[in-house]
C-alpha cells in the first residue's frame, strides 16, 4: 500500500468513524481556494472541519502530530473560505483525526477535537 | 447596567465593572476588551477550563467587554464575574438580579482567594445587591455588617444557586472580637525605664510621635513593641480602615482589635514605605495605619525617604501620584522612631565610655535634626541599665499594660469629647488656630513659657508642639486645665537624649 492508498483508505475509516459517533457528514475531499477540505460534518449546531491523517506504524511521529503550524495556518484560511462560501453563521471549529494503521493493518483512532482552541488571534 | 459586575480596585474603593458578553458564529476565539491588564487576558483561559469542568462548552466567535472601557482593569479577581457572564450569555444559567462576583478560578473550577474583598463587600452595601466570593475570603467579609454575600466553593455549586437548583448559604456576619488581647511584652516586664514608660504612656494618649534615644541593648525595641500593648483596641469604623487596607493587597485578615504594628528597615525604598508601584500599591505608612510605625536605626534611613513621612504625618493621609493615575490611602500613624546617641552608641552610657570625637558627632546631630526631628513631640532618653540595676530589679515593675491602658482610653475620650466639633480625635491632630484658642491653659503658662522659650530657643512649632503635649498630660490626669507643671514635663520631651555638645 502507497501513501496514497493509505490517505484514501484513512479517510474511507474518518467517515465510518463520524457517521458512527452520529454527526451529519456534509461532505469529503472539498476543493477550495488554494486547499482541500478532507471532511466536512455537522456535530450537533456546530460544524466541524476534520483534517484526517492515516500513518502506518513504524513512522516516527503518530498521525496526530505531523500537524504543524503552517498547517494549521492553511486549515484556518480554507476552512474560512468554505464557511463564507456557504454562507454558515453559526459557530464552527477545527478537529484532527489521526489513524496509525499498525502492522496488520488495524486502525487505531485519535480524535482531537478544536485544535485551534485559544490559539488563533481574534 | 447588565446583571453581572465584577470590581477592580483604585487605591481602597472598589469600582463596579459591567460584564457584556456577546456571542457570534465563528471559529472560537475569546476577544476581552476595556482596558485589561495581563492577568485579566489571561483569564480566558481559566475561565474556558473551568467552565469546560463544570460541562459548559464555549462555542463561536466571544467578544467581553468590560465596561467603564476606558478605566483599566488589573488583577485575577475578574475570573468569576466573567465565567460567570459567559455561562449567562450561552444560556446555561439566568441571571435574575443584579449581583458582583469576585475571584479567581482554578482550571477545574475552584475558586482561589483573592484581594479586594472588603473594598467589594463594601461597595455591594453601598449598591444594596449580594456578593458572591471565594471561601477564603469569607472570613474578612463576615466582619463587615450588612453584607448579603455567599462563598460558594467552587463554580459548579454557584451555577448550581443561580439556577436555583442548590441554595447555598449565606455568610454569616461574625463582626469583631469584643474582648481585649493583651499583647507582649508587658510594660510591667521591662525593668527601669521609668520615664521612657511615661512617655510612651503619653504618646499613647494624645497620638504623639516619639524618639527613643539609647544604647544598643538599653531596649529601645522592647519599649516600641509594648507601646502596642497600651493604645486602646480599635474602634469598628477603624477597624475597618485597617482591614480596607490589608484586603487591597490580600493580607489575611484576623478577627481582632490589636492595632497594627509595622516595622521598616532602614533599607526600605520610598515606594515600600509610602505606596506606588506599577498598581499604586499601599505602603508600610497605610498598612501601619491607626498603629505604630516603627522605625529602627533612625538615622541610617534615606534622608528623602524621612522627607516623604512629613506630608502624611502631618495629613494622615498618603497620595500617591503616578503617571497611571493618583489614589489616596489613609496614613494616621503613630510615628516610633529609634537610634543611638552617636556613632559607636555609648554616648551617656554609666559604663561603656563614648569612642566618637567631636566631629563624628556633629556629623551625626546634623544628620538627625531637620524638619523631620520637628515634627516629632517626645523625644526620650533611653539609658541602659547599669549591671547592678540589672540584677537587682527583680519581677515586675510599675503598673502593668493593661492599667495603663484603661488610663489612655480615658484620656483618649475626653480628646474626642473635646475635639469632636472640629473634627479631630487627638491633641496630636490640631492646627495651630486651636492651639491658640481651645487647649485651656492655666493662667500662669502663658509668663512661664516665655521665660522658657527664651532659655530653650523652640521654634513657633516647637511651642506648639509643648502645648499639645502639656495638654495630653493634663488630659491623663483627667484636668480640665493646662497646669505649669504639665508644660514643664512636656518641656522635658524636647531634645532630650541627643548629643548637644562634648562636655
Amino acid at each position: 500500500m502507497d501513501h496514497l492508498e493509505t490517505g484514501r483508505y484513512g479517510e474511507a475509516l474518518a467517515e465510518r468513524f463520524f457517521r458512527g459517533k452520529g454527526w451529519l457528514i456534509l461532505g469529503q475531499n472539498i476543493r477550495v481556494r488554494g486547499g482541500e477540505l478532507d471532511l466536512v460534518a455537522m456535530d450537533g449546531p456546530e460544524l466541524v472541519v476534520v483534517e484526517v491523517r492515516t500513518r502506518s506504524i513504524g513512522k516516527v511521529l503518530p498521525a496526530e502530530e505531523t500537524v504543524g503550524p503552517r498547517k494549521l495556518k492553511a486549515l484556518v484560511r480554507s476552512g474560512r473560505i468554505y464557511v463564507e462560501k456557504c454562507r454558515w453563521i453559526g459557530p464552527w471549529r477545527i478537529d484532527l483525526l489521526g489513524i496509525n494503521l499498525d502492522a496488520e493493518g488495524f486502525p487505531h483512532f485519535s480524535h482531537l477535537p478544536d485544535i485551534t482552541a485559544g490559539r488563533i488571534r481574534s | 447596567m447588565g446583571p453581572v459586575l465584577g470590581v477592580t480596585l483604585k487605591g481602597i474603593e472598589a469600582v463596579p465593572i459591567d460584564i457584556e458578553v456577546e456571542i457570534t458564529g465563528g471559529l472560537f476565539v475569546i476577544a476581552v476588551v476595556g482596558l485589561p491588564d495581563t492577568a485579566v487576558r489571561e483569564a480566558r483561559e481559566r475561565v474556558r477550563a473551568a467552565l469546560r469542568s463544570n460541562g459548559i462548552q464555549l462555542r463561536g466567535r466571544i467578544a467581553m467587554n468590560l465596561a467603564p472601557a476606558d478605566l483599566p482593569k488589573v488583577g485575577s479577581l475578574l475570573d468569576l464575574p466573567m465565567a460567570v457572564g459567559l455561562a449567562m450569555e450561552s444560556g446555561a444559567v439566568r441571571v435574575g438580579e443584579t449581583a458582583l462576583f469576585l475571584g479567581e478560578l482554578a482550571m477545574d473550577g475552584q475558586l482561589r482567594t483573592t484581594k479586594g474583598a472588603v473594598p467589594a463587600a463594601l461597595l455591594a452595601r453601598k449598591m444594596g445587591i449580594p456578593l458572591f466570593l471565594p471561601p477564603g475570603n469569607a472570613g474578612e467579609v463576615a466582619l463587615v455588617k450588612g453584607v448579603k454575600a455567599f462563598a460558594p466553593p467552587d463554580l459548579g455549586s454557584l451555577l448550581a444557586h443561580l439556577r436555583g437548583d442548590a441554595r447555598i448559604p449565606p455568610v454569616t456576619e461574625t463582626g469583631f472580637e469584643t474582648e481585649e488581647t493583651s499583647i507582649e511584652p508587658d510594660l510591667a516586664d521591662i525593668k527601669g525605664q521609668a520615664a521612657a514608660k511615661r512617655a510612651l504612656e503619653i504618646a499613647a494618649a494624645g497620638h504623639h510621635n516619639l524618639l527613643l534615644v539609647g544604647s544598643p541593648g538599653s531596649g529601645k525595641t522592647l519599649l516600641a513593641r509594648a507601646l502596642r500593648g497600651i493604645l486602646p483596641p480599635l474602634s469598628d469604623e477603624e477597624r475597618l480602615e485597617t482591614l480596607l487596607v490589608k484586603s487591597t493587597l490580600g493580607i489575611p485578615a484576623k478577627p481582632d482589635r490589636m492595632r497594627p504594628y509595622r516595622v521598616v528597615h532602614h533599607t526600605a525604598s520610598a515606594i515600600a514605605l509610602c505606596g506606588g508601584g506599577a498598581t499604586l500599591r499601599p505602603g508600610e505608612i497605610s498598612l501601619a495605619h491607626r498603629g505604630v510605625l516603627f522605625l529602627d536605626e533612625f538615622p541610617e534611613f534615606h534622608r528623602d525617604l524621612l522627607e516623604a513621612l512629613r506630608q502624611p504625618l502631618e495629613d494622615g493621609v498618603i497620595t500617591v501620584s503616578r503617571a497611571s493615575g493618583s489614589v489616596t490611602y489613609p496614613a494616621r500613624v503613630l510615628l516610633v522612631c529609634a537610634c543611638n546617641p552617636c556613632p559607636c552608641g555609648y554616648w551617656g552610657d554609666p559604663v561603656e565610655p563614648c569612642r566618637c570625637s567631636s566631629r563624628v558627632l556633629e556629623k551625626y546631630r546634623n544628620r538627625l535634626s531637620g524638619p523631620i526631628l520637628d515634627r516629632i513631640d517626645l523625644h526620650v532618653s533611653v539609658p541602659r541599665l547599669t549591671p547592678e540595676e540589672l540584677v537587682c530589679l527583680e519581677g515586675r515593675q510599675g503598673p502593668s499594660s493593661d492599667e495603663i491602658r484603661e488610663k489612655v482610653s480615658g484620656a483618649r475620650k475626653i480628646q474626642q469629647e473635646r475635639w469632636k466639633a472640629q473634627g479631630f480625635s487627638s491633641n496630636a491632630e490640631i492646627p495651630e488656630r486651636l492651639v491658640r484658642s481651645g487647649l485651656g491653659l492655666s493662667r500662669k503658662v502663658r509668663p512661664f513659657l516665655a521665660e522658657a522659650v527664651r532659655g530653650l530657643r523652640l521654634s513657633g512649632r516647637g511651642i506648639s508642639r509643648v502645648l499639645k503635649v502639656a495638654r495630653t498630660v493634663a488630659d491623663l490626669r483627667g484636668d480640665a486645665e493646662v497646669s505649669v507643671e504639665d508644660v514643664c514635663e512636656a518641656l522635658a520631651y524636647r531634645g532630650g537624649g541627643i548629643p548637644v555638645d562634648r562636655t
